[in-house]
């Protein structure tokens, strides 16, 4: 009987104490990411757009490999004159609806993100633009150093997945098919 | 015992599975809530592009061109629809304006334009002087200063007198106050002031008060109905003219947009559509017409090859 007591005392003193060791333990595991870049660029027959953001933002949890990141529509430069920038806020992406693109998921390989290295990974998560969100696994370069991860990717979104619709006049100067390109730093959420 | 034993080992890995799976949902919470606290909340959020043109029906909005496009202007109305079939409706008849602006800075808006009426030549400065914007600040709304200059340039019909070249001039100056409520709906006030140098009486007034509202609805992303009226303060001016009011819409395609509208003002510059609107609605003094932009960038472009 008494063996028994102390074992439900332990167990009532144990738990509390994993929930902040874990706590802790998970702090330590996020890596996060403030101006990450995020540029895109459109190759139609007739006309190159660009443009990119310093704004990205993400996290990462080493521990379970799970990332969140996110970048304001709206902070998209350059384009090749002010109204085409307008025309992407205002009738292509309109930001106005939907202020942000996100992606959100899990690295699919089982690597250990606190050795140092480079990794070649597979995002895989929801990619959130113009309110539609797709299920998309992108390739991700990783270089990991002591308390920084160096991420970049290239990956491709397709208009019509996004639901982003291009006037028939203007299919040769927009194109269908965007190559995105990722770079960002991250860094342990405890400095 | 032993039954007992396996019981309490049973219960605790229940606790420790039931607080792993707590802690795994307030995790990846955690994690978009870490992202939303990342995110620079410093650079303000501006509400741009209140309006498509640079004018709403015949007056001036609060948009300029982009930062370095030119935008080249063509404008007509038609004669008046009461006068039938005899003119189509007014369609034999007709003013003109062309005109060309350009951006600076997204701030500066400079143009130059000539009508056919009386030859008149002007020019105008108009400038952004608060932006509707959240975020660090929050300002409700747009403020556009708008200074323009006309120039008669019709022969004198007395060339033998002493013609002075400022009795040619004449001025407009508005302040342009438009919200942006929501990605449809913007409005817009104009508090508008004339000067004439010259009037054609002693009786007529040189200083001309007037008060202008308009405002745009979007039906689609390319498409709005705008509407526009100038009220004249009471005065000899009131007495002679109409207030304006314009009903119109706007089409955007591809670096133009369309203005197509009905109005009771035949001139297009902010002296005659403020103080000289003769058609009157209520007989069918209306005048069809159309404001054409056509937006050329003059900076760098990536072209194909280049």
């Amino acid at each position: 009987m008494i063996k028994s007591y102390i074992k439900k005392i332990i167990s009532v003193l144990l738990i509390p104490g994993m929930l902040v060791i874990s706590g802790f333990q998970e702090k330590g595991s996020i890596y996060t990411c403030r101006n990450g870049q995020a540029s895109f660029q459109s190759d139609a027959p007739l006309e190159v757009i660009k443009a990119s953001s310093k704004n990205l933002t993400g996290a990462i949890n080493i521990s379970d490999r799970s990332f969140s990141f996110l970048v304001p529509t709206k902070t998209f430069e350059g384009f090749n004159s002010s109204l085409q920038k307008t025309h992407f806020n205002e009738d292509y992406m309109e930001t106005d609806t939907y202020p942000n693109s996100t992606f959100k998921g899990k690295i699919i390989e089982e690597i250990d993100l606190s050795v140092p290295g480079t990794y070649k990974v597979r995002a895989k998560g929801k990619m959130y633009i113009h309110g539609v969100e797709n299920d998309r696994i992108v390739r991700c370069d990783l270089t990991v150093s002591e308390k920084k991860i160096d991420v970049t990717a290239a990956f491709t979104v397709f208009l019509a997945d996004h639901n982003i619709s291009i006037p028939s006049i203007l299919n040769q100067k927009i194109a269908e098919e965007i190559k995105v390109e990722i770079s960002f730093s991250l860094t342990s959420a405890d400095n | 015992m032993v039954h007992r034993k396996t019981e309490i080992m049973r219960k605790y890995l229940l606790f420790i599975i039931l607080i792993f799976l707590c802690s795994i949902t307030v995790f990846s919470q955690d994690l978009d809530q870490i992202v939303g606290s990342l995110t620079d909340n410093s650079s303000p959020d501006y509400a741009n592009a209140a309006f498509k043109g640079t004018t709403i029906v015949n007056g001036q909005s609060t948009e300029i061109p982009g930062h370095m496009d030119l935008q080249f202007n063509i404008s007509h109305r038609f004669g008046a629809i009461n006068q039938g079939i005899y003119t189509l409706f007014g369609i034999d008849q007709g003013t003109t304006r062309l005109g060309f602006e350009y951006g600076l800075k997204d701030i500066v808006g400079l143009s130059i334009g000539r009508s056919t009426y009386e030859k008149t030549y002007d020019g105008a400065i108009k400038v952004k002087v608060l932006r509707q914007q959240t975020g660090v600040k929050n300002i409700p709304v747009t403020v556009s200063l708008y200074q323009a200059v006309f120039i008669k340039t019709l022969k004198w019909e007395e060339p033998d007198r002493e013609n002075l070249f400022s009795s040619r001039l004449s001025y407009a100056t508005q302040i342009l106050i438009s919200r942006k409520f929501n990605r449809n709906l913007s409005l817009q006030l104009a508090p508008s002031y004339v000067h004439k140098n010259l009037v054609p009486t002693p009786e007529d007034q040189n200083n001309i008060f007037a008060i202008g509202a308009g405002g745009r609805y979007k039906l689609t992303k390319r498409f709005s109905i705008n509407g526009e009226y100038y009220w004249l303060l009471p005065g000899k001016t009131a007495d002679d003219f109409a207030n304006s009011l314009g009903l119109g819409f706007d089409i955007e395609a591809a670096g133009h947009v369309f203005q197509i509208m009905a109005t009771n003002s035949q001139l297009m510059f902010a002296r005659g559509y403020i103080t000289e609107t003769e058609g009157k609605w209520s007989e069918g003094d209306i005048y069809f017409g159309f404001n054409i932009y056509r937006v050329f960038h003059t900076g760098k472009r990536n072209k194909k090859g280049n």
